[in-house]
């Protein structure tokens, strides 16, 4: 086991190189000069040409990435275009809201999730089945900007419950990761509930019953756990996306995280903090996918790590 | 078998409740402490952008300058009409050819950091953007400066390469950075400002906020009146607004127009209104078939119509344009209205021989204001039977595709539906960049390809004169000119909107949207 | 408690299957309501533009932001343009992009999925890295990739949504495939020397049919509200069509003062959106009972 989490570890690597060539490329390729966004309006030619120059932007791009590998390999990840301002330090700052938002959210779609799905399959084609799932995929069915714009409008204009936005304090945190985790709580909810269906048919259970074992135990002693496979996947996945950031509800919760400083990024063609928080969430991504497949083997002992 | 399932469904949800709560508790509850109560002293502005840089020296967005403006101070700076006044200069003197400045520095004045201002500081900024080969944005103002000479402790000289008449307007676009932080912290000054204004700099969280402290070492000792400022980036429109109404804001800028109504009747908030030199129009491409014909531009100008404009997409606030630039900016002179004809409108498309219209593409970035206007155009011209394609491009793409043409015949832009505000508020910013031959792109924004030698030569013309006078005159020329030829559909000139809570005093924007905090006082 | 075992993935290839699948649907009783919201889409879609009160397109300036009245069901808008009729026609616009996004996006990732399942090793290899790749790269990035790259524009809008269905279907398609693939009788097939390609498509994939479907359902949703995403941070569809999704971020400055212009369109995609994916379950429990998407 602990030879197969450093193989995988150690293959991240090249695909992170892989990741960072396919990343430059497809940036530099995206139209926009970035010398031109920020020479402003009333420059010249001349002046944009000075710092395509200092930016090594006239430089063919294969030695461009060369420069940029170099100062990765050095530990440097640049210092943003726009602002002079080292990206490490920009991103440092917007990681740790992400990153709390995300395990915020997470949490309470997977809770709810969970418990919804279980109740739908328990209660199968009952009302409380119709209920949670019409719930759930509302959950999913819903523009997330809008729901957002609708629990402004209600919880902070109307009733002055909650702030508007921002991540001062608890608070605030409360509105975004409704948002974003409607759509997750609706997917967790779905897959739990037709993955419990199943196994909830599976002879062992029966066998369960007829032993007779109470619901209880073979829902939660037994069923759950095999059940919860599939769950995982779709919430790492999830996970993943999160991490990301999310350019939409950070922009109607003016939340400083990932996803508005990639918009602002891209905008401005701020290459290096593209670069390196593209870099960044395939990374994580990855981490996630490692996860996600370590978490198989403790729920179904069945699996092996003999790749 | 009933009663298990009832046992279950309690489980479940005091499992989730659990989990909710725990989860909840994990949740970022260290930081709560940072949204205790408001201190009475304290204010709180949200803006609708994003801070780019606090290095004062490369903002090139107006709202990065309210915030650099709040901790630094030029030689002279802009009152709040747009005219010059001394700042950290007592005095200056400018020499009869226009080509030697003198500035008499005040004395007394230290940075945040206690570094002493005097002739050597202003000397070391000088050097650090002329160091800069152009990669700083103050570079561009200093284009004609020749050398910089410390004449005394209190006494600086500037010598320029030739006249340049908005030069003291460019003066007032550089302000002193302590030269202990410059050496300091060269290149990351952006995140450590350190200058002689009314507010010291505490903390930038990016992204989200900036927060200001009273400088109390200041110069003028009735300054500042209020120890802290906090400024919130809320780019949705309805959350800045929510914000002004629960009170989580004091002041907010831009308020969006079509809120205006709604918070006309709360008894807490009031709307202040400023004419901006902010203008509105779309770009007509002259070099371009039909719009090279003078008669297709005129009918285009005849076929809007400027009040249902202004009632429509700027929700009645702002005012029609009547000249290249607005009422605010140097040098202004009224011009007549192209005001709504739909007759003489058709009548001019027949006579181009266009009498049932053509279809062309407009293009603008993809800001929702932007869009409304592109719409607008597109249905007023649609009734002289011009089909307007509405192409909304993002920010970056848009700039490629206007900048990138090398001749203007590769020029693809037909309409632009833009607006531009001369940054230092200056009449040769409001018209060399927009209307000189030589500012074709990618040499500049003459994306109306507009080419007229008496035009171009008056501009020249009006950089070498020192006598002001002289410089309405050719500038009142300049506008009669360019306003006759139509090379823009004119639209109008933005009104500045912001709201305050009525507790709250002295904070205001200019004509440029920048905003003035220095007089903030509360109630 | 009684068992009812249905087990439908036994069920004989004839005929019947689909006789046996209408009687399963009718039972779903939330589904068959879905369905036939989604029908009624449908011909809104088609004879929209014929029936509306009003030209969508008209604006009237002194009626602006009027709110619900017999006359303007859903009001008017900041043109004084009737809200209602621009939703209706506003239908063909939204649904085309959604369903000719995914039907694109299906097409790719089941020709990948198949390739991928079918020949397995190195080219299942490669094609499942990409896919990764593309799953890891933020949607958003993906789509002002594109968007810059073609230009704005709606057809661009539909290849952007289009690539983001692509791993996905794939994945989904290769996963079935390798079930599919060691069934007795596609062993039998290539035993007879039948090629490689008529294998995939005559047999492989009829098997996988069922699960696109379902999987094409629930997509469908997703792509018009991916959509609608993108026309709100300005790189939709052009803000003058009556694009659903454009007429939601158009209208999101006026939230506090004309609310009824953000409610509509945020209500005729929510019930889009959901009767679709309720149909989407709906299908799955009868057509692919084992699928855990």
């Amino acid at each position: 086991m602990g030879k197969y989490v450093i193989k995988r570890i150690i293959g991240i690597i090249p695909l992170l190189v892989v990741v960072s060539f396919i990343v430059f490329l497809f940036i530099h390729l995206i139209p926009g000069d970035p010398a031109r966004l920020i020479a402003g309006k009333e420059a010249t030619v001349k002046e944009i040409q000075a710092i395509r120059h200092e930016l090594h932007l006239d430089e063919p791009i294969f030695q461009q990435y060369l420069i940029y590998m170099d100062g990765l390999l050095h530990g440097d990840f640049g210092e943003s275009i726009k602002s002079h301002i080292p990206v490490m330090h920009l991103i440092g700052e917007r990681m740790l809201p992400s990153i709390e938002l995300s395990l915020l959210s997470m949490g309470w779609a997977l809770v709810f999730g969970i418990l919804i799905g279980v109740l739908s399959a328990v209660f199968k084609n009952r009302w409380p089945d119709y209920g949670g799932m019409v719930t759930a995929v509302s959950g999913i069915s819903l523009p997330n900007f809008w729901l957002g714009l609708v629990m402004i409008q209600l919880f902070s204009v109307q009733l002055g419950w909650l702030p508007t936005g921002g991540a001062d304090s608890w608070k605030g945190y409360i509105m975004p990761s409704i948002a974003l985790g409607a759509g997750i709580m609706a997917m967790i909810a779905r897959f739990t509930r037709s993955s419990l269906v199943q196994t909830l048919k599976e002879d062992f259970i029966r066998t369960g019953r007829s032993r007779g074992l109470s619901s209880m135990t073979i829902v939660f002693g037994h069923a759950l756990k095999s059940s919860l496979i599939p769950v995982v996947t779709v919430a790492g996945l999830q996970f993943g996306f999160l991490l990301g950031g999310s350019v939409v509800v950070e922009t109607v919760f003016s939340f400083p995280g990932m996803g508005r400083l990639l918009i602002d990024s891209i905008q401005l063609r701020d290459y290096p903090v593209v670069q390196a928080e593209l870099l960044l969430f395939s990374f994580e991504f990855i981490l996630v996918n490692l996860v996600v497949d370590l978490l198989y083997g403790f729920l179904n002992p069945k699996i092996s790590y003999e790749t | 078998m009933t009663m298990n399932y009832k046992k279950i469904t309690w489980l479940c949800l005091i499992v989730a409740m659990i989990m909710a709560m725990t989860a909840c508790a994990k949740g970022p509850s260290d930081s709560e402490s940072a949204s205790s109560a408001k201190n009475d002293k304290d204010i709180t502005i949200a803006v609708n952008q994003n801070f780019t840089t606090l290095d004062p020296q490369n903002v090139s967005d107006t709202l990065s300058i309210s915030a650099t403006h709040a901790m630094y101070e030029g030689l002279v700076g802009f009152d709040k009409n747009m005219t010059i006044k001394p700042v950290l200069a007592t005095d200056y003197k400018v020499s009869k050819d226009g080509l030697v400045y003198t500035f008499n520095l005040r004395k007394n004045v230290k940075f945040h950091d206690g570094a002493t201002f005097d002739a050597n500081a202003v000397k070391a900024n000088f050097d650090r953007i002329q160091g800069s080969k152009g990669s700083l944005t103050a570079s561009h103002y200093l284009k004609n400066l020749k050398d910089i000479k410390v004449i005394d402790d209190n006494t600086v000289q500037f010598t320029l390469t030739k006249p340049f008449s908005a030069m003291l307007n460019k003066f007032a676009m550089i302000p002193m950075i302590s030269p202990k932080a410059i050496k300091k912290y060269g290149k990351n000054i952006g995140l450590h400002p350190v200058g002689t204004g009314p507010f010291e700099f505490v903390k930038w969280n990016q992204g989200e906020s900036l927060i200001l402290k009273k400088n109390p070492d200041y110069w003028d000792s009735n300054y500042p009146k209020v120890n802290k400022v906090t400024f919130k980036s809320v780019p949705e429109n309805g959350s800045r607004v929510a914000m002004l109404k629960t009170g989580e804001a004091d002041f907010v800028y831009p308020l969006p127009e079509q809120n205006v109504k709604s918070l006309k009747s709360s008894s807490d908030i009031s709307i202040d209104q400023t004419e901006s030199t902010i203008v509105r129009y779309v770009s007509i491409n002259t070099n371009k078939k039909p719009f090279n014909n003078k008669k297709v531009r005129l009918a285009m100008n005849y076929a809007l119509n400027k009040d249902t404009y202004i009632k429509v997409v700027k929700n009645g606030f702002g005012s029609k344009l009547d000249s290249t630039m607005s009422p605010k900016t140097q040098f202004y002179s009224k011009q007549g209205v192209y005001e709504y004809n739909l007759d003489k409108a058709k009548k001019l498309m027949k006579e181009a021989g266009y009498p049932n219209g053509f279809s062309a593409e407009i293009w603008g970035d993809t800001a929702s204001d932007t869009m409304k206007g592109m719409q607008f155009v597109q249905q007023q011209l649609a009734k002289i039977g011009i089909k307007l394609k509405v192409k909304a491009m993002e920010q970056g793409t848009l700039s490629n595709e206007i900048y990138s043409p090398k001749t203007p015949d590769q020029a693809k832009v037909q309409l632009w539906y833009v607006s531009w505000s001369p940054s230092s508020g200056d009449a040769d910013g409001a018209t060399r960049s927009l209307f000189s031959s030589e500012s074709f792109p990618p040499n500049g924004a003459n994306t109306a390809y507009y080419k007229n030698n008496e035009v171009d030569s008056l501009i020249k013309k009006a950089n070498k004169s020192t006598d002001p006078d002289e410089q309405a005159k050719i500038y009142k020329q300049i506008q009669k000119d360019i306003y006759s030829d139509a090379p823009w559909i004119f639209l109008g000139v933005d009104t500045i909107l912001s709201g305050h809570r009525n507790n709250l005093k002295g904070v205001y924007v200019l004509p440029d949207g920048s905003i003035n905090i220095k007089n903030a006082q509360l109630k | 408690m009684a068992e009812i075992v249905t087990k439908t993935d036994y069920m004989p290839k004839s005929r019947g299957k689909l006789r046996s699948f209408c009687a399963a649907f009718i039972h779903k009783k939330t589904a068959v309501a879905s369905f036939f919201f989604f029908c009624l889409l449908i011909i809104l879609a088609l004879i929209g533009p014929s029936i509306v009160p009003y030209n969508p397109q008209t604006p009237d300036y002194n009626h602006v932001l009027q709110g619900p009245s017999w006359l303007h069901l859903a009001g008017t808008d900041e043109y004084g343009r009737d809200v209602f009729s621009r939703l209706i026609v506003g239908t063909r616009l939204s649904l085309g992009v959604g369903i000719s996004s995914v039907l694109l996006g299906a097409v790719a990732g089941t020709i990948l999925g198949l390739i991928s399942g079918y020949f397995g090793k190195w080219v299942d290899k490669t094609i499942m890295r990409i896919c990764d790749v593309f799953f890891a790269f933020p949607d958003i990035l993906l789509a002002i990739g594109i968007i810059a790259i073609l230009g704005p524009g709606l057809q661009n809008v539909v290849i952007a949504v289009a690539i983001f269905n692509i791993p996905s279907f794939a994945r989904v398609v290769r996963g079935k495939t390798l079930e599919v693939k060691e069934m007795l009788f596609i062993e039998a097939t290539r035993s007879i020397g039948a090629t490689k390609s008529r294998i995939i498509f005559k047999h492989v994939f009829p098997e996988t049919f069922s699960t696109i479907i379902v999987y094409l359902t629930m997509n469908l949703g997703t792509a018009i509200l991916a959509a609608a995403s993108l026309s709100f941070l300005g790189l939709g569809a052009s803000p003058s069509s009556s694009d659903w999704g454009a007429m939601l971020s158009m209208s999101r400055d006026y939230m506090g003062t004309a609310f009824h212009l953000v409610f509509f369109p945020g209500l005729i995609i929510f019930l889009t959106v959901l009767s679709l994916n309720i149909m989407g379950d709906g299908l799955r429990d009868v057509l692919d009972p084992k699928s855990k998407d």
